[in-house]
């Protein structure tokens, strides 16, 4: 597995630095090459832009979002890479579900744009000051955004497609043709499941 | 007087890419003014499907992400679980691991080949490319079972140990290979044809392209020497001797043979493992996988495919499913972002050209 043994002067420093500038933030060296700092959600662009052109954070390698429904919160994940100090900076913030609202940051990196119609799309936050959250993966869709952990993608399905007659839900295909055809089809995975066999 | 723009609908069935995607282009005689990435022909919302599986059952989904190289995303997938559980992996499941991943940035190369050549018009280079290619997919089918999609590499290890005589196997197929990268040479890298189509053309600006989200071979392509497997080596490319190839101008022509390049070195590395490879166990046991719990955490691992950065940004919140799975594929920037740009000025002629060199694919762009 990852070495922590390695020498950490890098992550060290970095941390050093972040802590000095963001003292709210909370800062954890997760592995060698690892950092996640939680911070308030306005404390967000002023960061990125910090790590981007005083740290030499120059890569966006990811934006994400994660659905915690529990907490009525969506977590906000932006991954910063940078290829001087080898380090990858997970800086995360949480939003309120009802006001699904951030800012956008695509005047600092501008492939932001896309990760921000991705998410805009999926999770329905509005990006402010990105003007181009148009249809981007989904056409013409009505229902809330698929991503949202609310979202049921079983009845989703019952919904919009019907089964063919014969194969409606929860039968068994073997029953079926046996039933049409009177040829008996084992049961492999009653028969050979590990339980059994034992 | 300036000429009159007209709308041009590229795609979404052209010999750009493998997958569909359009471009929407503005045009001017044929020089394009404006290009735009429509996607959404691909999307199979496997993200979602993920968050209601299980993890082993993300498996056989993941490897569907991209269809030329479907093994970084396996690795990827067992690594991040192995990290957020701590699990510790056998030695030899490592070996074989860059074994199958270099295997398949192999199998890659000899796809792109073929479309970056058809895309030139020189259509000799696909029939012998995919055809190599299926060399490749002999052994992948041996091993694993299946060709395009392996379902090899599992979490703790990989699913099989390798066949008997399998190592030679894969050294005689190795030694073909290398006899024929010359023969490649001349029918496609130094022919005049191609060299006059790719040199010049979709050029990256060398000062922008790390901000710009680039990596991967276009990221070398422009004289930046970073790859993951040596910035951040996983699985053990720590303990294998190779070089990261280079080549200035950031365009076409350098891409083409920064892959040209790798081509060697991957076969360089397939040798050095299958030299090093010890013996023992190929699989840690993992507990029963309708039972499997994995402790809450979140981390971000990544590969380098054939395209660049492959990352997974991985959450669990210690049930049985995972809290969420987001891809990061070299395409989501590559094809959106990049594109768009370079391909303004650029002729309608070279839409494709640019478009393969990039690497893009648009089922990690929508997953």
């Amino acid at each position: 597995m990852i070495n922590m043994n390695k020498n950490l002067y890098n992550e060290n420093q970095t941390i050093e630095e972040i802590k000095n500038t963001f003292h709210t933030a909370e800062i954890k060296l997760q592995r060698e090459s690892r950092i996640i700092v939680k911070l308030r959600s306005d404390l967000i662009p002023p960061f990125l832009s910090y790590a981007k052109n005083y740290l030499a954070f120059n890569h966006l390698a990811h934006f994400s979002c994660v659905d915690w429904i529990e907490d009525n919160e969506f977590e906000l994940v932006y991954l910063l890479y940078s290829y001087e100090k080898n380090i990858v900076v997970i800086a995360k913030t949480r939003i309120s579900r009802d006001k699904a609202e951030f800012v956008t940051i695509k005047h600092l990196w501008r492939q932001a744009e896309t990760y921000e119609r991705e998410i805009h799309e999926m999770f329905g936050i509005n990006f402010t000051g990105n003007d181009r959250l148009n249809e981007f993966i989904l056409e013409d869709w009505d229902d809330i955004p698929p991503m949202r952990r609310d979202f049921n993608t079983i009845q989703f399905a019952k919904d919009n497609f019907y089964t063919r007659p014969g194969r409606e839900d929860a039968q068994d295909v073997r029953e079926t043709i046996t039933k049409k055809s009177g040829e008996k089809i084992p049961d492999f995975a009653k028969e050979f499941s590990v339980r059994n066999l034992k | 007087m300036r000429e009159k723009e007209t709308t041009l609908y590229f795609g979404p069935q052209h010999p750009g890419i493998t997958g569909n995607m359009m471009v929407k282009l503005k045009v001017a005689g044929d020089t394009i003014v404006k290009a735009e990435t429509h996607v959404g022909y691909l999307h199979r919302a496997f993200e979602k499907l993920m968050e209601q599986r299980t993890w082993m059952q993300s498996f056989p989904i993941v490897c569907r992400i991209c269809v030329p190289e479907p093994d970084p995303n396996e690795e990827n997938l067992a690594r991040a679980v192995e990290e957020i559980e701590g699990r510790e992996v056998p030695e030899r499941a490592k070996y074989i691991r860059v074994m199958v991943l270099e295997l398949s940035r192999l199998a890659a190369y000899f796809l792109w080949m073929g479309g970056q050549a058809g895309t030139a018009g020189l259509y000799t280079v696909p029939q012998w490319s995919v055809g190599d290619r299926d060399y490749i997919l002999d052994l992948f089918e041996e091993l694993t079972g299946g060709r395009i999609y392996h379902m090899y590499i599992w979490a703790g290890g990989v699913r099989r140990d390798l066949p008997g005589g399998f190592p030679d196997k894969v050294l005689r197929t190795m030694d073909y290979i290398e006899s024929r990268l010359p023969e490649y040479d001349k029918l496609m890298f130094e022919n005049a044809i191609f060299q006059k189509r790719a040199k010049g053309i979709g050029v990256i600006d060398k000062d922008k392209a790390m901000e710009w989200g680039v990596v991967g071979p276009p990221l070398r392509g422009c004289g930046i020497q970073h790859d993951v497997r040596k910035d951040e080596p996983y699985e053990v490319y720590d303990k294998l001797d190779f070089v990261v190839p280079t080549y200035e101008g950031g365009d076409i022509w350098a891409r083409a043979m920064v892959r040209r390049k790798e081509m060697e070195q991957s076969i360089s590395i397939i040798r050095q493992v299958i030299e090093k490879m010890p013996g023992g166990e190929y699989y840690n046991k993992v507990p029963n996988p309708l039972n499997w719990y994995v402790p809450p955490g979140e981390t971000y691992v990544k590969t380098e495919s054939a395209r660049g950065e492959f990352g997974y940004y991985v959450v669990s919140d210690g049930s049985l499913k995972p809290r969420r799975i987001h891809v990061r594929g070299p395409a989501y920037v590559h094809g959106v972002s990049l594109l768009e740009n370079i391909l303004v000025g650029a002729n309608i002629s070279d839409v494709a050209m640019i478009m393969n060199s990039l690497g893009v694919c648009p089922p990690e762009i929508e997953r």
